[in-house]
């Protein structure tokens, strides 16, 4: 990890807020929603160029070498925006786990492809259940020779419609491993499941004998550091999404007029809106402060990753389960954007697992650290 | 921030001279005030206020740096530039007659003050007193009833809010004193709370006399000035000063866990989530306090510490609901033979203490909304009219 000073990081934040404000805007939004793929090739191209993509990825390999606490960051503009694509799947969890291999040959061949943006890479390692644990990966890995074979399923896997290279997690007699192999090899069925959160495209993805290559020394732990950074990074996501959708509402509820005054007069809506506000604000303390920590690989990392990754997902679906109460009728309505914001917070939520998931973890964490 | 480095040098350097950390007391064997006068007459009481005013003409860098020296040795009397309300009140709007009068006592603890604010009638609608001040030549006369004042019984003076106008309406006819405690006109007498404390006093005053010089600002603005002296106590109460042991967040973690853990609770999943979200306000809490601070730090000005109060009241709130929920039956113990009910029955009355004074959950939440928001103010009926015309008096 390079050092990425405070002025450097607001250099990149305001590049890529511009770079969206520009192509991901709420038309653009929409548009990309109802492709056929779910993402936008020229904004892709342009996160590509701007470095955004290869934000975690050393500067060996193409890419910009920066953390968790830029990560966070650039996802709170993502969040904003409500940017829809690959860039959790691709450049935070993919990139992590080809990171945390020691494997340099397969490094210098994956990073700077995905680090450009040119190939996009996901991880399948959730089964069925969509669970993200370890005891739930149902795909199998046997040794044939050289190589290994994969079979069985993974689902919820997040964009592998328009992937290349799959990361899978698959057990061996060894335990859990990471394997890799194309989206378009011998024995890999991707089937698109239909999702609420159009924005948000998942896939069920079968194996029959597929060839895959292992890719080396990435286990359980590394999995799990992984899925910290993306856990990071999904919190970002959620509190620039809360914030955003919180400052729409506040806008509107002061031009909204109904009984000769605006509606944000009234107590009824205020006392709303200023509950909100408090859980916008924590859910960007939360979100930084997870990033920082696991930045300085601190002793109570644990305990604030799980922190925001329940505190996160509960005031974006909080805060925007309610911007749609606030709007009223207008809200609910396909064209108003509010609903969008809905459906990817109450899909953020269960994507790397459920707020009782990680409350239950907090508890955890915290009995260890008492 | 200039001199930050050399401020902590010669405020560490001065407190190794004077200031044992590991008893906490002096090295010169004095009393706590003896100690406080020795901090006020080297300026590290209010280092931000000028020279001639006891303190350092500090900036608010060079200030908190000297706080955070103070804390960090545990030593008391430092910040009260920022904490001591009576004396940053009197400081800021205060004659230089009354100012040389009290202020130094203050800052010393030899005078305590009490806040003369609320009254049966003025609750959430402060600006709706009735107590009156009546000048009569140098002083001014003054008559009414105050209520839910902290340590009236020993209080040398109070900060009294009366009306002074009653033709104008109801904010621009208040104004600020500071009235001496210990005069035959004024009666206090203890409330009994909820928790079974006396904290708090109703104080009656009859006839009780204010010389002129001890009116605080101009007549008329003393709604401004108490406005001023709120917004430091919310900030403080933010910080979780309304809770009965000044517990550290971790404290209060062993405490959740400890009670599950006793009561055979700690596996229960149902119990493990209230719990974690129990806890989680209060870390949020901590960390949007962490943040605020950085922020102001850097000098982007935080809403966030406004929101304080209000997350600080769901807080102990739900502690105490949680903690009952793990006591189960035994929460309807209480006495010293049932130690742990006992704390946590006050801690479920005491936690309106937060919710209710020094501004209510609901009026905290329109100040949010309003100030930090922008939302339209609350409509009140009764905001421009002259006071005396309005349903306040009139009924």
């Amino acid at each position: 990890m390079t050092n990425i000073d405070p002025e450097e990081r607001a250099l990149i934040r305001d590049g890529f807020k511009r770079l969206l404000s520009d192509q991901c805007g709420e038309d653009d939004v929409r548009r990309t929603m109802e492709s056929d793929k779910g993402f936008d090739p020229r904004l892709w191209q342009a996160m590509g160029e701007m470095g955004i993509i290869g934000l975690l990825v050393d500067p060996d390999f193409g890419g910009i070498g920066a953390g968790p606490v830029e990560i966070e960051m650039i996802m709170e503009e993502a969040g904003s925006a409500l940017l829809g694509g690959p860039l959790l799947s691709s450049a935070v969890i993919a990139a992590s786990l080809i990171l945390a291999s020691d494997d340099d040959d397969t490094k210098a061949r994956l990073l700077p492809q995905i680090a450009s943006g040119e190939k996009i890479a996901t991880a399948a390692l959730t089964g069925e259940k969509g669970s993200w644990l370890p005891a739930d990966v149902s795909v199998q890995a046997e040794k044939a020779g050289e190589s290994w074979e994969l079979s069985g399923t993974a689902s919820f896997v997040t964009f592998a419609n328009v992937a290349d290279i799959l990361l899978v997690a698959a057990t061996t007699l060894d335990g859990l491993k990471c394997f890799e192999i194309e989206t378009g090899a011998a024995g890999v069925v991707i089937e698109p499941l239909e999702t609420w959160d159009p924005s948000l495209r998942l896939s069920r993805i079968s194996f029959s004998g597929a060839k895959a290559a292992i890719l080396k020394d990435v286990g359980p732990d590394a999995f799990d550091q992984a899925l910290d950074v993306a856990r990071v990074a999904l919190a970002g996501e959620q509190a620039g999404a809360a914030r955003r959708i919180f400052d729409i509402t506040t806008e509107y509820i002061m031009s909204r007029v109904q009984f000769g005054r605006p509606v944000g007069g009234f107590q009824a809506i205020k006392h709303m809106a200023a509950d909100l506000l408090i859980e916008v604000e924590s859910a960007t303390s939360a979100a930084r402060a997870a990033a920082r920590a696991l930045a300085d690989d601190a002793p109570d990392k644990k305990v604030l990753i799980n922190l925001a990754a329940f505190a996160c997902a509960d005031a974006f679906s909080e805060v925007a389960a309610t911007s749609i109460q606030m709007h009223g009728g207008i809200a609910f309505t396909w064209e108003h954007v509010a609903h969008l914001y809905l459906r990817r917070a109450r899909a953020n939520a269960q994507l790397f697992g459920s707020s009782d998931h990680y409350r239950e973890q907090y508890v955890t964490a915290l009995e260890k650290a008492a | 921030m200039s001199n930050d480095k050399n401020v902590r040098t010669e405020v560490s350097k001065w407190l190794a001279e004077n200031w044992d950390p590991d008893t906490r007391r002096s090295k010169h064997g004095e009393s706590l005030t003896e100690w406080l006068e020795r901090v006020v007459d080297a300026g590290w009481a209010v280092p931000s206020w000028p020279k001639e005013w006891w303190g350092k003409s500090f900036d608010k860098d060079d200030a908190s740096a000297v706080n955070s020296e103070f804390r960090k040795m545990r030593a008391p009397g430092s910040g009260q530039d920022r904490t001591n309300i009576p004396a940053v009140t009197v400081m800021n709007f205060g004659s230089d007659a009354v100012k040389r009068k009290v202020i130094r006592d203050f800052l010393t603890g030899r005078a305590t003050q009490c806040l003369l604010y609320s009254e049966p009638g003025a609750g959430s609608d402060l600006a709706a007193i009735r107590a009156r001040a009546e000048r009569d030549g140098d002083k001014y006369i003054i008559n009414g009833q105050k209520v839910w004042t902290s340590g009236a019984m020993k209080a040398d003076y109070g900060l009294l809010i009366a009306r002074t106008d009653w033709d104008v309406p109801k904010h621009s006819g208040i104004s600020f004193f500071l009235i001496e405690m210990k005069q035959p006109g004024i009666d206090v007498r203890p409330i009994n709370q909820i928790t079974g404390d006396s904290h708090f006093n109703e104080v009656f005053l009859d006839n009780a006399i204010v010389p002129a010089e001890n009116l605080v600002g101009e007549e008329g603005q003393g709604w401004k000035i108490l406005q001023a002296a709120l917004a430091v106590e919310r900030l403080i109460m933010g910080q979780g000063a309304g809770e009965r042991r000044q517990g550290s967040s971790k404290s209060n973690v062993v405490s959740l866990i400890d009670i599950a853990r006793d009561t055979g609770k700690l596996q229960d999943p149902v119990a493990r989530q209230e719990i974690a979200q129990a806890m989680a306000y209060r870390q949020l809490n901590a960390l949007n306090m962490a943040r605020a601070k950085s922020e102001m730090a850097s000098g982007v000005s935080s809403p966030i510490m406004s929101l304080g109060k209000l997350a600080m009241s769901r807080i102990l709130h739900e502690d105490a609901r949680v903690m009952t929920k793990l006591l189960g039956a035994a929460s309807m113990l209480d006495g010293e033979s049932n130690a742990r009910s006992a704390d946590v029955n006050y801690r479920t009355a005491n936690a309106y203490m937060t919710s209710i004074g020094g501004g209510t959950d609901q009026i905290q939440r329109n100040i949010i909304g309003e100030r930090v928001l922008g939302l339209p103010r609350e409509t009140e009926v009764d905001r421009n009219m002259p006071f005396r015309e309005s349903m306040a008096i009139k009924g």
